[in-house]
């Protein structure tokens, strides 16, 4: 493919020129997710991509000492590195069926969305810019991460962002779905998690007189928590996502536990809120005499580049010359990371499908090369520096 | 060879052949084409798999085969339409040799797949397979590589769920272990062995597979065996493990019908070479008992086990494969 000056022109014939390569990139689709990945045993996923870098002639392969599956390809000029993440990890356990049933149209497996399908392309990435002959002045760093999701909250691609030899210029995270999504900036998070365990005395252990059921306590708190009075603008919410407590009909129990997620365009109001829940969290405990403790282990600061950064600009018109909709919003994805580190970065997704919680996931097939040549299209525009702010 | 020798020569793992890169160097080195073939019908789950990981695998990355083509019986769940959209070449087994017949089967298919096909090796691989990997196919073809004396292949599953040390017995499913292993041990006690020998996937010199019939139904694999076991001898054969093989159960009744054309193929063979004589024509209905409502009858399934010949005596095939030795005894 010749190089021409029109980054968006030239993007709009990348689908029509990957096309030789779809069955490839479905069959390590279908490879990648078969794969059982969940958090922190992601080593055959790491393994498998690696192997497919070697294959690829990536000049640069291999794990890092956080073991993450990461390839480099050196540039023409090599001033700049652009990064290219995909979280390798699923909320899939090792035991569910991992098959993936092909039909015409989709694929169907558990995780394929999320993020098998990311995965994909980090890894069938190095063979699709071979086959369009496409170079590059920038450094392309290529990484799957491990350790993202749940509480390990990226600390694969954090560990590799901090011990990189060469600084990254730009990030571009790749989801599996939806196709059209455009992420510039990650609002502003906070995890936590509540444990409730009734005090227990004496030889046997017993309760003290009048306590209650933990389930009973942790109720308290979570109304108190859903009391707290939260602004609609800048946007902020609070959610409680995960119970866990009890072990038959007829026992009360002595521990229960309660996640929760808050969520603010605002990181000073996530702080407030913060404090608030730790005053609920300890004076129900005071009040029903038992133990209960807050751990706030996560927190992800709001932040992002603006609508006008040029890399926001050039992504759009890239999706626009492939006919994609941009959708544009906040990301919970890796994203933050390069923003809490001043890279400008955005999260795009490659296709159309479901991510499903009770049954497997599903990408359709036909929006995959556009989604590809999508990615394409940006490292185009930012190995060309037309994603720069001008200084 | 004896079947012990044998048994340690000739059993592989598809790990021995992982090698992508030697086994395409070595196959160009040795002039070969490979043709990969999947039978089918109303597989529209599977296919597309199967289809794309091949394909990509050992057709585009590692141009270890030379064509992957889909033999189809006249599915009606869009199979066909499927493995084209994959990049297959599609077959109706029925328009292939219309002058001959068409005949419903199996076995009719991977007859037909030596006239449709160009390799000189065949690899068939059943269409079915939930769980499809390229070692389905070099698992097979990498013996035939490595050993010019092998000319053809048998997969065989053995990983087993839960095991700690030891002797552990391994071995086919249940209609190979109560029916094809016993009669094998009765009659051709060289070929037990062999330790699945209905495996639906296996691979073979077209120089052989052209030389014997083919039943087109259920006793397909057995009769594969027996023929060219009394051509060829043991040390023709190879099998490799293929590790776990995940697809669709059969109901033990489904199961009792397979076992029907298996025996009918089996003593088609006794009887032609004279080691066993019946005083009246086989029969070839199944029957099959059924309660409904309450009340009991008799399905009847009609199995007829009718056999291809050698396709090297058809003329169309000698004449698409064999013209220049034809024109040369003309």
């Amino acid at each position: 493919m010749s190089e021409i000056a029109d980054v968006p022109m030239l993007t709009a014939e990348i689908p029509d020129a990957l096309a030789p390569l779809r069955e490839e990139i479905l069959a390590e689709l279908v490879l990648l997710s078969q794969i059982p990945s969940p958090t922190g045993e992601e080593i055959r996923r790491v393994e498998h991509i690696l192997n497919r870098f070697v294959e690829a002639g990536v000049p640069e392969a291999g794990q890092d000492e956080k073991g993450n599956a990461a390839g480099f390809l050196p540039g023409r000029v090599g001033d700049r590195t652009i990064m290219l993440v995909a979280h390798l990890d699923t909320i899939v356990p090792s035991n569910i069926d991992h098959n993936v049933e092909v039909t015409a149209d989709r694929l169907i497996g558990p995780g394929i969305s999320d993020n098998a399908t990311g995965a994909t392309v980090i890894s069938m990435l190095p063979n699709c810019l071979d086959h369009l002959g496409l170079k590059f002045d920038s450094n392309i760093s290529l990484l799957g991460t491990v350790n993202s999701l749940d509480r390990s909250h990226d600390s694969g691609l954090r560990f590799h962002l901090e011990n990189m030899v060469h600084p990254v210029d730009a990030g571009i995270c790749i989801e599996g779905v939806q196709l059209g999504r455009l992420n510039y900036f990650s609002i502003g998070t906070l995890r936590g998690r509540i444990d409730c365990d009734v005090r227990l005395e004496g030889n046997y252990q017993s309760r003290s007189y009048g306590s209650q059921s933990a389930v009973a306590v942790l109720n308290h708190i979570m109304n108190r928590i859903l009391a707290i009075e939260v602004p609609q603008r800048p946007f902020t919410h609070i959610s409680i996502n995960r119970v866990r407590a009890g072990v038959s009909y007829d026992v009360e129990p002595d521990h229960a536990e309660l996640g929760f997620e808050v969520n603010s365009h605002d990181d000073a109001r996530i702080d407030r809120i913060e404090t608030q829940i730790q005053e609920i969290v300890a004076e129900v405990a005071a009040r029903n005499a038992v133990d209960a403790k807050l751990d706030s282990f996560f927190r992800r600061r709001a932040g992002g580049i603006g609508f006008s950064h040029p890399l926001v600009k050039s992504t759009i018109e890239v999706m626009e010359a492939l006919g994609i909709s941009p959708d544009q919003g906040h990301s919970p994805s890796e994203l933050s990371e390069f923003i809490a580190r001043g890279i400008p970065a955005v999260t795009l997704g490659i296709t159309t499908g479901e991510k499903n919680r009770k049954k497997p996931d599903h990408v359709n097939i036909e929006p995959i090369l556009r989604g590809v040549a999508q990615i394409v299209g940006v490292l185009l525009a930012i190995d060309r520096g037309i994603t720069e702010e001008p200084a | 060879m004896t079947p012990e020798q044998w048994l340690q020569d000739r059993t592989y793992h598809h790990s021995n052949f992982w090698n992508l890169r030697w086994l395409v160097e070595e196959k160009q080195r040795q002039g070969l084409t490979i043709s990969l073939c999947l039978p089918t019908l109303n597989e529209a789950k599977t296919v597309g798999k199967e289809i794309i990981l091949l394909k990509s695998e050992l057709y585009d990355r590692y141009p270890l085969i030379d064509e992957i083509a889909v033999i189809d019986s006249g599915s009606t769940d869009g199979t066909r339409e499927i493995a084209a959209s994959f990049g297959a070449d599609v077959y109706l087994a029925e328009d292939c040799l219309p002058e001959l017949g068409n005949r419903r089967g199996k076995g009719e298919n991977l007859w037909k797949a030596l006239y449709l096909l160009k390799g000189d090796i065949i690899v068939y691989v059943d269409s079915d397979i939930n769980n499809i990997h390229p070692r389905f196919v070099y698992g097979l073809i990498g013996p035939l590589i490595k050993e010019p004396e092998v000319q053809y292949v048998k997969a065989f599953y053995d990983r087993p769920l839960a095991f700690s040390q030891g002797i552990r017995p391994t071995g086919g499913g249940r209609v190979t272990e109560i029916l094809v292993r016993p009669l094998f041990s009765l009659f051709y006690p060289e070929l037990t062995p062999i330790i699945q020998p209905l495996s639906g996937e296996y691979a073979g010199r077209r120089s052989i597979l052209e030389q014997i019939p083919f039943p087109v139904g259920y006793g397909v694999e057995t009769a594969m065996l027996i023929d060219i076991y009394e051509k060829h001898g043991l040390a023709a054969f190879a099998q490799t493990d293929l590790d776990t093989r995940v697809h669709r159960n059969q109901e033990t009744v489904a199961l009792g019908r397979m076992a029907f054309g298996i025996l009918r193929a089996f003593f088609n063979r006794l009887t032609a070479r004279e080691r066993a004589q019946f005083p009246y024509e086989l029969a070839d209905i199944m029957r099959q008992p059924k309660v409904d409502q309450g009340k009991f009858e008799q399905a009847e399934y009609k199995i007829e086990e009718f056999e291809r010949p050698p396709m090297v005596e058809i003329a169309a095939y000698l004449e698409k494969f064999h013209q220049s030795v034809q024109a040369e005894s003309e």
